[in-house]
């Protein structure tokens, strides 16, 4: 990245793209190399695939919402239909999440084929490396807490507060399944980089986005349809495990390694 | 890192095959690392996959990988085996050179003759 921008380097890259990527890089320690029109139009690509994703996680929470809303002011509290709306609307949100990284394959692999040199990782960087422990043990935990706090909730005897569990359960899985496919996609899609300047930068990338992916919006978000109907409880167990989440959150952030620095660890194995 | 250059002259089947032995040599990869699969190579160096396939087969003739079914690539401890077998050799002809009295720079001229020529070939015994 340290070269000029070459002119068969990828599609052209817009000057705001550029002048971002340069900020990108400052922001990871290195300042010392120049925005390649391949890393502008990457970073490009990627900021458009994170906001769409945003907008799918909260499509589901809308969805969610909407099917609590549905359940809770219905009739019958037992109507599936609200339930079977909100599963086929989860399962069309993984489509969507699929189509996304997919989009984001092919873009990369359209930049990629279009330079000279590419380089590779003889060894590659595992979950590991790209999430690392703590995050996972961190997503597991939120992931186990929030099905625990819904779970709970179906012992509640009142039949309006079980059919909103299941609502919540369903967005938790929903959210959860969406979460691993980014992630897997994340560990497997292919390098596109041609020194060891993008190659660097490919893998802060994924550690960067690996940790975003951890951050429970959703699972902090869904268990709010059940205050005002679930047990005094049940909302006190809830806010705790938002507390509790929120301080795991921030200190993990405050004490693990950057991911520029993860990155380099990694570059330096390998 | 493995770098592929599709300008240069020599086939990227060698430039791969030939930049995974050094790093399995001077052991950048150590024995028992998992290399990436074929395909997933293939894909991170936008190579053909038989052009990968074709790197791993000569190294995996050279012993330096191994692949363990669906298990993946590896690196093998055989490298590790040959490199001892030659220190060993080396070290035998350092005290034959010695008996008989042979300076050192002659003894490296013999060793680089008999390289060149393929003497250094596996003896029959």
């Amino acid at each position: 990245m340290t070269r000029e921008p070459l002119p068969d380097a990828g599609p052209p890259a817009r000057a705001a793209d550029l002048r971002l990527a340069g900020a990108w890089l400052a922001r990871h320690d290195l300042a010392g190399a120049r925005p390649t029109p391949l890393l502008a139009s990457r970073l490009a690509v990627r900021r458009r695939a994170r906001l769409a994703a945003h907008v799918i996680l909260a499509a589901l929470i809308l969805v969610s919402a909407l099917a609590a809303t549905s359940a809770f002011g219905g009739l019958q509290p037992h109507r599936p239909l609200p339930l079977l709306a909100l599963t086929a609307s989860v399962a069309g949100l993984l489509l969507a999440q699929s189509l996304l990284d997919r989009w984001v394959r092919r873009v990369d692999q359209r930049a990629g084929a279009t330079l000279s040199r590419r380089a590779a990782h003889p060894i590659q960087p595992g979950w590991r490396t790209v999430l690392g422990q703590p995050y996972a043990v961190f997503a597991v935990a939120t992931f186990a807490g929030g099905m625990v706090l819904a779970g709970s909730a179906l012992a509640v005897p009142e039949p309006t507060v079980r059919q909103l569990a299941v609502v919540v359960l369903i967005g938790l899985l929903g959210a959860t399944a969406i979460t691993a496919m980014q992630l897997r996609h994340l560990l497997r899609f292919p390098v596109v980089a041609e020194d060891e300047e993008s190659l660097t930068a490919d893998v802060i990338m994924r550690v960067e986005d690996a940790r975003e992916l951890t951050t429970p919006n959703v699972q902090w978000s869904l268990p709010v349809v059940l205050f005002g109907t679930a047990p005094g409880w049940w909302s006190a167990a809830s806010v705790a495990y938002l507390i509790l989440g929120l301080v795991a959150c921030v200190a993990l952030h405050a004490r693990t390694p950057s991911c520029a620095t993860v990155a380099r660890r990694a570059m330096s194995l390998r | 890192m493995i770098v592929i250059d599709a300008a240069s002259p020599v086939p990227p089947f060698e430039q791969l095959r030939a930049q995974l032995a050094r790093q399995i040599q001077d052991r950048t990869l150590a024995v028992g690392a998992r290399l990436p699969t074929i395909r997933h190579l293939a894909a991170d160096l936008g190579l053909a996959v038989n052009t990968v396939g074709r790197a791993y087969r000569e190294l995996e003739e050279a012993g330096l990988i191994e692949t363990r079914g669906r298990a993946g690539s590896f690196v093998s401890a055989a490298g590790e085996e040959g490199r001892e077998r030659a220190r060993r050799a080396a070290a035998d002809y350092a005290a034959v050179i010695a008996s008989v009295g042979i300076d050192a720079g002659e003894a490296i001229r013999i060793v680089q003759a008999a390289l060149t020529s393929g003497a250094a070939a596996p003896a029959s015994s």
